[in-house]
């Protein structure tokens, strides 16, 4: 009896694992970059007051549909990353770990992100050059000032001030938020002259080309919500969409770390 | 001593069962170990990086998603394999079925709060949504008929040993 039964198991498995092979994800290969690159250069680190371990759980962030859209050729690096701007990126660019930050200012699960987690893999990963961090802007449509705050981010960024900022308008989201604010909130943390630049940079109107092409790029990879986590090591790439505990990132980093 | 037809409804659907949540089992265990890669990353790698997957539903402590991820693409696999070979059917069925009651309350709990999360099934980032609520409650119906009808025919003689009895 067993016996009969135990061959129909057999057979039955032999036939599952033929429809395994016609499965896509058997013969996924891990989605490239896009690539080009420019020369980087690590981004000076200030001081970012952490509020972090404190901070509530995880918030949900929006999702947005991917859409297709054209993308520009860019050059080619030998990093094989595209579009990185100096002033957005924090580490050493030889770092054996490369993590790509698709954000939104106005996504609550970003503030979490970079409330909680940022501030303790700054000191442990980045300052010390096993990991790369560069921040991608990704303003999902649905949220009204996300686009002009990244406009903010990328002038004060172009003057070196973009932690102020970023932590400016991270805590106070809930504020611009309502009031559609940015401008007031960014000019609490500059100077008027470095005020003054800013606004003269988010005018000049230049600056959406460089968040278009973080945008492009977020669709080469299917982000889909925000905020989405790129990590790149030996070769691989491993999107992880969502909030990280630190402690769990700390094990995946280390885990990377350790390949051979 | 009544002959039962080695074909009926329930046995149809423990076949259905085990043949669905086996190859289900099995496939999402592997694809949590190989992350669906090629070539495929380290084992402690795809762990940790599931592990970040279990961390985002919110629900255990360090040491329970450690425990979790480490343990649960190995359980899979191994409880897909037993599910197809049928041997101690029951005690079986009723492990997977308490492991997909645990995965939709999960699922359930996370979509209710709202959570914009991966769901962590398969190697491939599927967002969590009512889909996957309806997906799990599925198969945890199948799970659950098919534990309790294992159970049923487990009382009866089995068809295709009868015939054997008799003979010898």
């Amino acid at each position: 009896m067993n016996r009969r039964r135990i061959l129909a198991g057999i057979i039955s498995a032999g036939l599952l694992g033929l429809g395994a092979l016609f499965l896509p994800s058997f013969h996924k290969t891990p989605e490239p970059a896009s690539p080009s690159l420019q020369p980087l250069a690590p981004s000076p680190s200030e001081t970012v007051n952490s509020r972090a371990e404190s901070e509530p759980p995880v918030i949900p962030a929006p999702v947005v549909v991917a859409k297709a859209a054209s993308r520009p050729p860019a050059p080619q690096s030998p990093a094989g990353l595209p579009d990185i701007d100096p002033h957005k990126a924090f580490g050493s660019k030889n770092a054996p770990v490369i993590m790509e930050v698709f954000s939104d200012y106005q996504c609550p699960a970003c503030k979490t992100l970079f409330t909680t987690t940022n501030r303790r893999l700054m000191d442990d990963y980045v300052t010390s050059g096993k990991v790369y961090l560069i921040h991608r802007d990704f303003p999902l449509p649905m949220h009204a000032h996300s686009r002009v705050a990244a406009r903010y981010a990328r002038a004060a960024a172009q003057l070196g001030k973009v932690e102020p900022v970023e932590q400016a308008l991270f805590q106070n989201q809930e504020k611009w938020e309502q009031s559609g604010d940015v401008d007031g909130t960014v000019a609490a943390v500059l100077s008027a002259a470095e005020m003054n630049r800013v606004r003269a940079l988010v005018k000049g109107g230049t600056l959406d080309a460089s968040i278009d092409k973080d945008y492009a790029l977020g669709q080469t990879y299917r982000v889909n919500q925000t905020p989405t986590t790129v990590f790149h090591s030996k070769g691989q790439t491993y999107p992880y969409p969502g909030v990280m505990t630190y402690d769990i990132l700390k094990q995946f980093l280390d885990q990377l770390l350790s390949q051979k | 001593m009544m002959q039962s037809s080695p074909l009926n409804a329930r046995r149809a659907i423990i076949w259905i069962g085990r043949l669905v949540l086996a190859g289900i089992f099995i496939y999402a265990g592997y694809a949590k170990l190989t992350m669906g890669m090629h070539p495929r990353p380290p084992m402690g790698v795809a762990l940790s990086f599931f592990a970040l997957q279990v961390d985002s539903y919110q629900i255990l402590p360090t040491l329970g998603v450690n425990f979790v991820a480490h343990t649960l693409p190995f359980a899979e696999i191994i409880l897909g394999l037993l599910l197809l070979l049928g041997v101690g059917l029951r005690i079986w069925a009723t492990l997977v079925t308490v492991i997909m009651l645990g995965f939709f309350a999960a699922v359930v709990r996370s979509y209710a709060l709202g959570l914009q999360i991966n769901c962590g099934c398969f190697a491939t980032p599927e967002p969590l949504t009512i889909n996957t609520v309806f997906r799990d409650g599925a198969l945890v119906a199948l799970a659950l008929l098919m534990t309790i009808f294992a159970f049923l025919e487990a009382r009866k003689p089995h068809p295709w040993s009868a015939p054997e009895k008799v003979s010898t």
